[in-house]
């Protein structure tokens, strides 16, 4: 039995002695004020239990939280849950609850709210989890109010990390018993746990969260009231931060950046987190049931023909990384170092193009001379499938490929109808997808690998990848509760797929949230992100 | 007019709404897209979309959901938004009045501006004044309204520091009474002026015309020869000038609407353009159709306004 009381409490406490970090503040924090955030979507309802939606998660997580939370690093820390162990090798979890936690409207949180939330609400309407856990999960237990306990039909190990606000938060079984939770009027008029309660919500226009005053976190939250400005355009996000209209901005574009970075009346934080989907990676997705993209030569060609420094500087203006690996470095115990990822070699596509029988014959584009499945003659031409938004990687592509003599047609097509053509009709030769990994590589890789997640359901595995040995390390990996077994797994996985390369892996997209000077104290890694926030009037 | 035309003209507006719904209707369905992909979001897995899909009854054939869509709306139910999971008759009813607000603002504006512009270059035709005008609308005319927001918002709101560049109120001050009438005002103005410079433009090109043209007519002559001051006989030009104009303002409610989306989008003004938007990204339909109606609706019955506003302008014109 494993026994993990508190365990980052010490960790945590040595990071604080050793690096000043954004919220160790040198004075105590203002109290009061009012902080405008903005948001780039109306979130229709305010409950995060009954939908992944990123629009409702960033307006609506500050009222509520999970079992556990998140520091900087993406790793649990104690929150309704002040302790829990981990049992069976990981087949069960066992949760003490704090004893000192109210529902806004009075009534004490116990385990029965826990329960109830995760088998009515969670497990049929929360997507990720749903589709993590209601396979695997035997059952859910409460002995007493403050215990909860979790049993699995085999070891389950991404548990701890799928507890917080954004993947798993607490509603009021009180409020929820016996109603429609996707209709229930709470929605709209929400009673949560958290930093925050709910004043007013003007569809369309603002939300207004007042403190909390009986927060179980002594002496948080430090702000009296939160507004949420509904502003779709990010420009005009922007505008209104530089003319003091709004206080925090979730995301900058690119080109803003650097000129917010030179005001003194802005900071800026990147952070791979975000309540839509976290540590996000641009994927160039290969579909292998094309007898052109068979060939493993063509698609390592087209992987040493992409500049990835380029896409990093001219799609993301430098707010990125190029990936390193399959996995995000921002999940840093299953990220592998030093893989033999394709480089940048123009010479090395053409030797690995002309090698797989696509040959250069005066054309721009290499035609097919003894390529299996191909007729002789035919041209290297593919389509490339994104969201419109993505179209500058189709620039690049088309820039980058038609360099080496593959003739790339860009096809952009809005989210709606993406999913379906890749997917249902898998009607493409090549895209790009933003495959966030999540919070662990079990909720957010393993989809795209695994080959029983070839299917319509979107943003599973695009590539139809399918490998025997891929498919049970991950099954073995999920089992896995020891880090560093896991993680030894998962580099297997990777050392496997770089080579196959059913996709390749272009660049890690964090994003840069923006705040007014005089604020202070965010946690931009969660989506509780002003819990402990102040602004100086 | 005869009540009787009226009664006949209003009977019109019915089939023609239903038209309008059963084309939109199938013209959602045949776009590609689906909508609990759309809802579903990254991670779903196949059991979620078939249950999202039965709860909304998007399992069915296209022609019984269509057939159970229209019984609803006869009962005067539009049905429940697939993403707000609300009724649609309240989604719509919680923004309207913002949108109502943007376009009559800008509707007045423009018509009231665009007949003082046009008029006044009518009256110095071809002269300095007259060219100015005719120049400025050609430009307002052809500027796209997305751009001139953006435009307005980089250098009266954040140039001048004089207006604020998003939303209806201020954030941080809930004012109430005529402080907040006046906070509201504050608010509007750019995206009123934003929205009714394209509609000043082509309303004070057409005013000029029309009197210029009248100007000439032997009325006119008529009139001054007998003496009249000139301000009788721009009075006399401009009501024959008037009814082109009238007609145009009243057949562009639905262009207004387009640009309104346009103008609420970049300033954040909490409309029903917004709503709009998102509906068609995340292909609601429910919603999508009340829009329709509402805009459609809207349309039919100002064409019916236009044309009794014809009447009493033009005393020839008489319906039967």
């Amino acid at each position: 039995m494993t026994r993990l009381l508190r365990p980052t409490a010490l960790l945590n406490l040595a990071l604080l002695l050793v690096i000043p970090t954004t919220v160790g503040a040198q004075t105590a924090p203002a109290r009061g004020g009012t902080l405008v955030v903005a948001i780039s979507a109306d979130p229709g309802h305010l409950n995060p239990a009954i939908t992944t939606s990123g629009a409702t998660h960033a307006a609506a997580e500050l009222l509520y939280n999970g079992l556990l939370g998140r520091d900087e690093r993406g790793e649990p820390t104690p929150e309704l849950a002040e302790s829990w162990t981990i049992e069976q090798n990981g087949a069960a979890y066992h949760f003490r609850l704090r004893p000192d936690v109210r529902w806004h409207d009075g009534t004490p949180f116990t385990s029965a709210d826990v329960k109830f939330t995760f088998e009515e609400v969670l497990l049929k309407l929360h997507a990720r989890t749903r589709a993590s856990m209601s396979g695997v999960l035997a059952g859910i237990d409460t002995p007493d109010i403050r215990t909860v306990v979790f049993r699995f039909k085999q070891p389950y190990a991404p548990l701890l990390l799928q507890l917080d606000a954004t993947e798993a938060p607490i509603i009021p079984r009180h409020v929820y018993q016996g109603s429609d939770p996707q209709t229930n009027p709470a929605n709209l008029q929400p009673v949560g746990t958290g930093p925050f309660r709910f004043v007013s919500y003007r569809k369309g226009a603002e939300i207004r969260l007042a403190r909390n005053p009986t927060y179980f976190k002594p002496g948080l939250p430090h702000l009296d009231a939160i507004v949420m400005r509904v502003i779709p355009a990010a420009g005009t996000q922007v505008l209104a931060l530089e003319n003091g209209e709004v206080d925090f901005l979730w995301a900058v574009p690119g080109p803003d950046q650097s000129r917010l970075r030179t005001d003194a009346r802005f900071r800026l934080a990147q952070t791979s987190y975000h309540p839509g989907g976290s540590n996000c990676i641009m994927t160039v997705g290969f579909n292998l049931q094309r007898p052109l993209l068979t060939d493993v030569r063509v698609r390592r060609a087209i992987g040493h023909a992409l500049d990835r420094e380029a896409f990093l500087r001219q799609v993301l203006f430098g707010e990125g990384r190029v990936a390193a690996a399959p996995i995000s470095s921002e999940l840093a115990w299953a990220h592998a170092a030093g893989l033999a990822m394709p480089a940048f070699d123009r010479a090395e596509a053409e030797r690995l193009l002309d090698a797989a029988g696509w040959k250069k014959e005066g054309e721009a584009t290499r035609v097919a001379r003894g390529v299996a499945g191909v007729a002789d003659g035919a041209r290297l031409a593919i389509d490339f499938l994104h969201f419109p938004a993505f179209s500058k990687y189709g620039e690049l592509m088309r820039q980058h490929l038609g360099a080496v003599g593959i003739d790339v047609t860009p096809r952009p097509l809005e989210p709606a109808v993406f999913a379906p053509t890749v997917f249902k009709d898998r009607s493409f030769d090549t895209n790009v997808i933003s495959y966030c990994n999540g919070p662990d590589p079990e909720i957010g890789v393993r989809r795209m690998y695994h080959s029983s997640q070839i299917g319509p359901a979107p943003f599973t595995n695009a590539a139809a990848y399918r490998n025997d040995r891929v498919d049970a390390l991950f099954d073995q990996a999920g089992r896995t509760v020891e880090r560093d077994r896991r993680s030894a797994l998962y580099r297997q996985i990777q050392e496997i797929v770089v080579q196959d390369l059913p996709y390749f892996w272009l660049v890690e997209t964090p994003t840069t949230r923006a705040w007014a000077a005089r604020c202070d104290g965010f946690r931009p890694w969660t989506g509780l992100f002003a819990e402990a926030a102040s602004c100086k009037p | 007019m005869s009540p009787r035309y009226l009664l006949r003209r209003l009977a019109h507006v019915v089939p023609a709404v239903a038209g309008i719904l059963v084309v939109a209707f199938v013209v959602i369905q045949a776009a590609p897209g689906d909508p609990v992909l759309a809802l579903a979001g990254q991670h779903g897995d196949a059991a979620y979309h078939a249950f999202i899909r039965q709860k909304f009854g998007l399992d069915r054939p296209v022609l019984e959901q269509l057939l159970v869509y229209a019984g609803n709306v006869i009962r005067g139910d539009l049905g429940h938004s697939w993403v707000h999971g609300r009724p649609v008759a309240s989604l719509v009813a919680e923004r309207l009045p913002a949108t109502l607000l943007l376009m009559t603002t800008a509707l007045v504006l423009s018509s009231l501006a665009g007949v003082l512009l046009g008029v006044a270059a009518a009256r110095r035709a071809d002269r300095p004044t007259d060219l100015g005008v005719r120049l400025a609308a050609l430009v307002g005319y052809a500027t796209p309204s997305f751009w001139l927001a953006q435009l307005a918002a980089l250098t009266l709101a954040l140039g001048t520091g004089l207006f604020p560049v998003q939303g209806i109120s201020d954030a941080r001050r809930a004012w109430t009474g005529w402080r907040h009438a006046l906070d509201v005002l504050h608010h509007l103005a750019l995206p009123a002026l934003v929205l009714a410079a394209n509609e000043l433009a082509l309303t004070a090109r057409l005013v000029r015309a029309g009197v210029v043209d009248a100007l000439g007519a032997e009325y006119i002559r008529t009139a001054r020869a007998k003496g009249l001051p000139e301000r009788a006989v721009v009075r006399h030009a401009l009501r024959n000038a008037l009814l082109p104009v009238v007609t145009v303002i009243g057949g562009r409610v639905g262009m207004l609407f387009t640009g309104a989306v346009l103008v609420e989008t970049v300033f954040a003004w909490p409309g029903l353009g917004q709503l709009l938007l998102s509906s068609v990204q995340t292909r609601d339909t429910p919603v999508l159709l009340g829009l329709f109606l509402l805009v459609s609706g809207a349309v039919v019955v100002t064409n019916l306004l236009t044309d009794v506003a014809y009447a009493w302008l033009d005393p020839r014109i008489r319906y039967e």
